[in-house]
């Protein structure tokens, strides 16, 4: 059988569903972090897909953009689970509770 | 043929790792299948004609962000945390990533996406006033620097201002 866009787009999906139930039931910021880089990857596939379907490269060129945008969060956020692991000494997401009301 | 294994192969593989992400206990295997994850869909890349962005793939991903992760996993958070069983937010995560599921299922196959174009029917991509094949870096870096030039003066920017942030973030005192 030959690939086809929809293969490409179910596997899209799937890692896209696997980060969104890590991203919201993990405990770890550093594991939500990562689960948010998932479904960024996951809209990634789906750019490069949909840019090979129609012959176009604008869809890889978003993903490049993509990926610096994902790299400079990789930086902030690290920088900010760092400080926080320095004034609470755990990454537990529930301990940030400065903001709640 | 031998592409469709091989798709099905590293699609496996991208799965396992996010699944080892997600519901593994230990942050260090965690970060090990978000590793996996990012190679094998840097391998997809390569599959859909454009290797130069697998290598990129390869390089931003499972190179600096993977690298950094770990770090900060292996000198600061040892914990094991796993998933929270039974409270209301995981059962409410469960029923929507469920209905997510069918939602994108239901509108993919009704959307009758055919097999990708080979060959002659794949034509050339008009970049900066020139027709480049499909996928080659020269057509790349000319829509770079012609249609998305300005998109990329303000990615060089937020990286900027991002690493200022993340050293200003990561100072020890605030005074």
């Amino acid at each position: 059988m030959t690939i086809a866009l929809g293969h490409y787009l179910i596997l899209a999906v799937f890692l896209f569903t696997v980060g969104v139930i890590g991203a919201l039931t993990r405990k770890s910021a550093i594991i939500v972090f990562l689960s948010i880089e998932l479904m960024l990857n996951a809209a990634n596939v789906v750019f490069m897909a949909m840019g090979r379907y129609f012959g176009q490269l604008d869809g890889a060129v978003f993903v490049l953009f993509i990926l610096a945008v994902s790299a400079a969060e990789a930086a902030v956020g690290v920088a900010i689970v760092v400080a926080f692991i320095r004034r609470r000494g755990t990454t537990d997401i529930d301990a940030a509770n400065l903001m709640k009301w | 043929m031998i592409a469709s294994v091989v798709f099905f192969a590293v699609a496996f593989l991208a799965f396992l790792g996010a699944l080892a992400l997600v519901f593994h206990r230990h942050p260090m295997v965690a970060g090990l299948g978000m590793a996996l994850s990012t190679l094998s869909i840097g391998v997809l890349y390569v599959l859909l004609r454009v290797p130069f962005l697998g290598l990129f793939q390869a390089i931003i991903y499972a190179g600096a962000v993977m690298v950094i992760v770990l770090y900060i996993v292996m000198a600061l958070g040892q914990e094991e945390t796993g998933p929270r069983i039974g409270s209301v937010q995981t059962g409410l995560t469960y029923v929507a990533a469920a209905l997510l599921l069918v939602q994108f299922y239901w509108a993919i196959v009704r959307s009758g996406a055919g097999p990708f174009p080979e060959g002659s029917a794949l034509p050339p991509v008009a970049a900066g006033g020139t027709n480049y094949p499909f996928g080659t870096i020269q057509a790349f870096g000319s829509l770079l620097v012609s249609r998305y030039a300005v998109p990329f003066e303000v990615a060089s920017l937020l990286l900027v201002g991002a690493m200022i942030g993340a050293v200003i973030l990561s100072r020890r005192s605030w005074s």
